[in-house]
């Protein structure tokens, strides 16, 4: 196995993805820039309609229609820009430079087919010449996840657990030695012991690996349990993003405020959780101009109703509100 | 009041021409939910949480036991006397996209039981439509929004609530509550929980609340009682807060030491329990149904299997808190604040 | 990602506003795609031509015996017969028959079809069992030997008796379908609630089963229609029947056995055109097919 020992860096500049609908072409990622530090895991959080799963599939150039990519970059070190690529270049990319493990990874893989020759096909795709080679990868990989990987190759779906599809899941996003890994809510659907040996092992092996992972979830636990940085997503846009531990312990955004506020907690005072009022937007309900989240938000001023608010970075951290230069309400204490 | 007693359920699953597998759901679970109480049954899935919650709303037979449903035994009665019994108790299912029908507005669904219960109670047919904007205001959403819209044009917090409202149309006594918010908007799942306690406490009606997220359990009824699974067997009951805080089963335990922690917010609890097996493969029928995946597990565990019960403990002093574990042990696991 | 646009609506829901909101919408659905509203319009006008067409002509049909096997002209668009009798006439006049006896065919198809699917996915069980065993046997009767034997004993001098007849051999894959449909259904979340709520029986299958499946049963309606026509133009152009009416089968027949369609140019548009309006029916059938999903799916039609 050769692999090159500096994760790569990944650099989201601008990106704006559009869906064509009745309504005209919607935005459901606009001008986005996030940049993934080489070697860290990225959290992605929002909610179903913020934008984060389209974002992921711009990373593998891989947005389908209605949607399309209108504008912005997505480079990733030693590849360039992946917007750019097309055709042969960019399938190669898919697997081998950028792995990809989907949302509902418990059930996309083929019923009909075992693990192994879903393996086989992946390496043939691909031009593998020693495929003996790809298999003692994979086995190797799968016996790290803690399973059987003999066992595994030889097993249909059907035969598995979620966890372990899952685990084969990451398998198949690794075996190629990819080095930026995509995870799509990687813990759905998935039981409390599972998902935390999965989170696990993400960690893990994205430590040996030396990736850079990005993890798109709707669960904030999940994130925090694994990720260095965490972005968070409302509307199409990224509202704030830093280092894990601090965007949690003093969100800026009023929109991460509320998020956490409203995770109830095993310690501390239950009745101190709230939920945040209104509904996240959807594309065709996203406001056209000012702040998208201004209806939700209880720190809303006359400038959120017009002005989008920019993304100021000071400290390590971005953030997108303009109330964000005040002191964050929510306190460390309610959680104590 | 509902009680039931040595409740058991086996599936028979396809097997070969041998015969079929039988599958026991249920190996013979007792509980009680009083009135206006708040319980919550915990576990993995396939743990038989499910499967009991919908005996308790009467859309599934059990093989053996007995559920008391206000002083009268369900055994008792033929399967047509058992309907008034059951009506008061609705299933609120975990899939607010498929518990409505997508072919007829929320009026349509709503008109539907109303009707029938205005028959039941000698109301007339304007009451109907009185009481589904009532029903509507309760729930906290805008009746002249959503009464004449299909279940497509509402989001999924919105749904819910409309799948309350339509149980509450049988102004019934308890409400189970399967996975309710598993499925909706992490920034709108407060607002369902947070609606099933207000009902409790203006309605008086009782929730069981099925769950594999203790965290959200905890916020439905937090003086309640939690009912943690393993298997189709209670391994340990008791105050929903004196189990998060002190559980003394193994299996509770790790089932808190997974629950993520927020860093920077929280801190990991000072102990960790995790199973040394995964779920399918630490699999007996000896013993504790636990003693393979669990790390504390010794020769008698693996021989005789504990029953629910007081004894055992530390401490040896009355406690409301029962476990069926020979060597239970307090350990604190849960996260906590970090200001604390 | 979906996006919904809501349309207008006011706070009146009574029965008479949805329904017509609802054809509003099926307007709008078939206004969508072109094909659709082609389909539309050949369907009406064939049923046009099946009501009205025979108060056209004469009950005989006029013969020109100076224009036997008449090319295409303007006075007869399709030429004539081996009688002189205007092709287009005859083809006017045969569609109240092959309508009629598609029409037939189709309700009992569908409605037996239906009834018996419901059923027994409803009840499952014994219930189930004994039905399914019924459709097997509906299933495995060979359909067209029946009819050639039928054919000798029974006229079929009305097109309901022949609806009626390949009605009850066609019922089979319908009540298979609608079935596993039930099946399927009857697991969903809100059939699931309307039992736990007690609401009745009738209310189940009338008001939440039913609307559910409508596309699927409208869509074979509409293929049972075509596929009516098929057998019984099938059965007249074997001539197994006897001539009693005017029908398309006995003009295809008439085309090539007697006018020798296949050898002799002159008889061509006496066999094109009854094959010409049967190819037309259908295609106009399976454009409406299309739209059949839209219409009963309140999210497609709203959209």
């Amino acid at each position: 196995m050769t692999r090159d020992s500096a994760a790569p860096e990944v650099r989201v500049r601008d990106l704006t993805v559009v869906y064509k609908t009745p309504a005209g072409e919607l935005p459901a990622v606009s001008g986005v820039s996030l940049t993934l530090t080489p070697g860290t895991i990225t959290g992605v959080v929002g909610e179903s309609g913020s934008g984060k799963s389209t974002l992921a599939l711009s990373l593998l150039n891989a947005v389908q229609p209605p949607g399309r990519i209108a504008a912005g970059s997505v480079e990733i070190d030693g590849l360039g820009d992946v917007l750019h690529l097309g055709g042969e270049d960019l399938r190669r990319t898919r697997g081998r430079k950028v792995g990809y493990v989907f949302q509902a990874a418990q059930s996309s893989l083929n019923p009909l087919k075992t693990v192994g020759k879903q393996l086989l096909d992946l390496g043939r795709s691909h031009d593998v010449a020693d495929l003996r080679a790809l298999v003692a990868d994979a086995k190797a990989l799968l016996a790290r996840m803690g399973l059987d990987g003999a066992r595994v190759l030889d097993s249909h779906q059907h035969e598995l657990s979620g966890g372990m599809r899952q685990r084969v899941g990451i398998m198949l996003a690794l075996v190629l030695n990819a080095q930026v890994v995509v995870l799509d809510e990687p813990t759905t659907a998935l039981d409390m012991i599972t998902q935390a040996t999965i989170l696990r092992i993400i960690r893990e092996v994205h430590e040996e690996r030396a990736l850079t992972t990005l993890v798109i979830t709707h669960d904030v636990g999940a994130v925090a349990e694994v990720a260095d940085d965490l972005a968070v997503m409302y509307g199409g846009r990224v509202v704030e993003h830093g280092p894990i531990a601090e965007v949690l312990g003093t969100p800026r955004h009023p929109y991460t405020q509320g998020l956490i506020r409203a995770i109830p907690r095993l310690s501390g005072d239950i009745s101190l959780a709230r939920a945040l009022p209104g509904r996240p937007p959807t594309l065709g309900t996203l406001p056209v101009a000012g702040c998208v989240f201004r209806e939700r938000c209880d720190k809303r001023m006359e400038i959120c109703e017009t002005v989008e608010p920019e993304t100021v970075t000071y400290d390590g951290r971005t953030v997108a509100c303009h109330a964000a230069g005040r002191p964050a309400p929510v306190k460390r204490r309610e959680y104590a | 009041m509902i009680t039931g007693t040595a409740i058991t359920k086996t599936f028979k699953q396809r097997g070969n021409v041998l015969g079929k597998r039988e599958v026991p759901a249920l190996r013979g679970v007792d509980f009680a939910i009083p009135k206006g109480g708040a319980v919550s049954f915990i576990g993995e899935s396939g743990c038989g949480k499910t499967t009991l919650g919908r005996i308790i709303a009467g859309l599934e037979t059990y093989d053996s036991g007995e559920i008391v449903i206000d002083g009268t035994p369900m055994s008792s009665l033929t399967h047509r006397n058992r309907q008034p019994y059951y009506r008061r108790i609705q299933l609120i299912h975990q899939d607010p996209y498929s518990a409505l029908n997508p072919t007829r507005t929320i009026h349509q669904t709503l008109e539907a039981p109303l009707r029938l219960r205005a028959r039941q109670t000698g109301r007339s047919k304007a009451w109907c439509d009185v009481r589904a904007e009532e029903l509507l205001d309760l729930v906290g959403i805008d009746p002249g929004y959503v009464l004449p819209r299909y279940p497509h044009q509402l989001s999924g917090g919105m749904r819910q609530r409309v799948v309350i409202a339509r149980a509450l149309t049988m102004d019934p006594e308890m409400l189970v509550a399967d996975e309710a918010v598993s499925m909706i908007d992490v920034s709108l799942r407060l607002g369902i929980l947070g609606l099933l306690r207000d009902l409790r406490e203006r309605l008086g009606v009782s929730v069981l609340f099925i769950t594999h997220d203790i965290a959200t359990a905890r916020y439905v009824g937090d003086e309640g009682e939690l009912y943690v699974i393993y298997r189709g067997q209670v391994v340990e009951r008791g105050p929903t807060e004196t189990i998060i805080a002190d559980p003394v089963h193994p299996y509770t335990q790790s089932l808190l030491s997974a629950i993520p922690v927020l860093h920077g917010l929280e801190r990991p609890g000072a102990e960790q329990v995790v199973p040394t097996e995964a779920l399918d493969e630490g699999q007996t029928d000896e013993g504790c149904l636990f003693s393979r995946r669990c790390p504390f597990s010794t020769a008698r565990c693996e021989s005789e299997r504990p029953v629910l019960g007081h004894d055992g403990g530390e401490s040896g002093e009355a406690t409301v808190q029962l476990h069926a574990c020979f060597h239970p042990r307090r350990r604190s696991v849960i996260p906590q604040g970090v200001g604390a | 990602m979906t996006v919904t646009v809501i349309p207008e609506m006011t706070a009146g829901t009574t029965r008479a506003t949805l329904r017509r909101n609802f054809w509003r919408g099926v307007w709008r659905v078939l206004c969508r795609k072109p094909s659709r509203m082609a389909g539309v319009v050949i369907v009406l006008g064939f049923a046009v031509m099946g009501v009205i067409g025979p108060l056209l002509y004469p009950a005989n049909l006029p013969r020109d015996d100076n224009a036997l096997y008449a090319p295409p002209s303007l006075q007869h668009l399709f030429g004539t017969d081996f009688e002189g009798t205007d092709v287009l006439a005859l083809v006017i006049t045969g569609a109240r028959y092959v309508l009629l006896t598609g029409l037939a065919t189709a309700v009992i198809t569908v409605a037996l079809g239906t009834a018996i699917g419901l059923f027994a996915g409803f009840r499952r069980g014994r219930w189930d069992s004994a039905l399914m065993r019924l459709t097997d046997l509906n299933l495995a009767i060979p359909g067209l030997p029946l009819l050639l034997v039928l054919s000798t004993v029974w006229k079929f001098t009305s097109p309901i008796e022949m609806g009626l007849v390949l009605g009850l051999l066609g019922w089979g894959g319908v009540a298979r379908a609608v079935r596993s449909q039930t099946l399927s259904l009857r697991e969903r979340g809100f059939i699931e609630a309307a039992r736990g709520l007690g609401l009745p029986t009738r209310h189940i299958i009338g008001r939440e089963l039913l609307p559910s499946m409508a596309p699927y049963i409208a869509m074979n309606m509409l293929i049972a229609v075509t596929g009516a026509v098929y057998a019984q133009v099938g059965l007249f152009f074997l001539g197994v029947l006897p001539f009693d009416a005017n029908n398309w089968g006995v003009m295809l027949n008439l085309a090539v056995f007697s006018g020798g369609a296949l050898t002799t140019p002159a008889a061509l548009p006496y066999l094109l055109a009854p094959l010409l309006a049967i190819l037309l029916l259908t295609l106009g059938i399976v454009l409406i097919v299309d739209a059949m999903d839209e219409i009963f799916n309140p999210r497609l039609r709203e959209e």
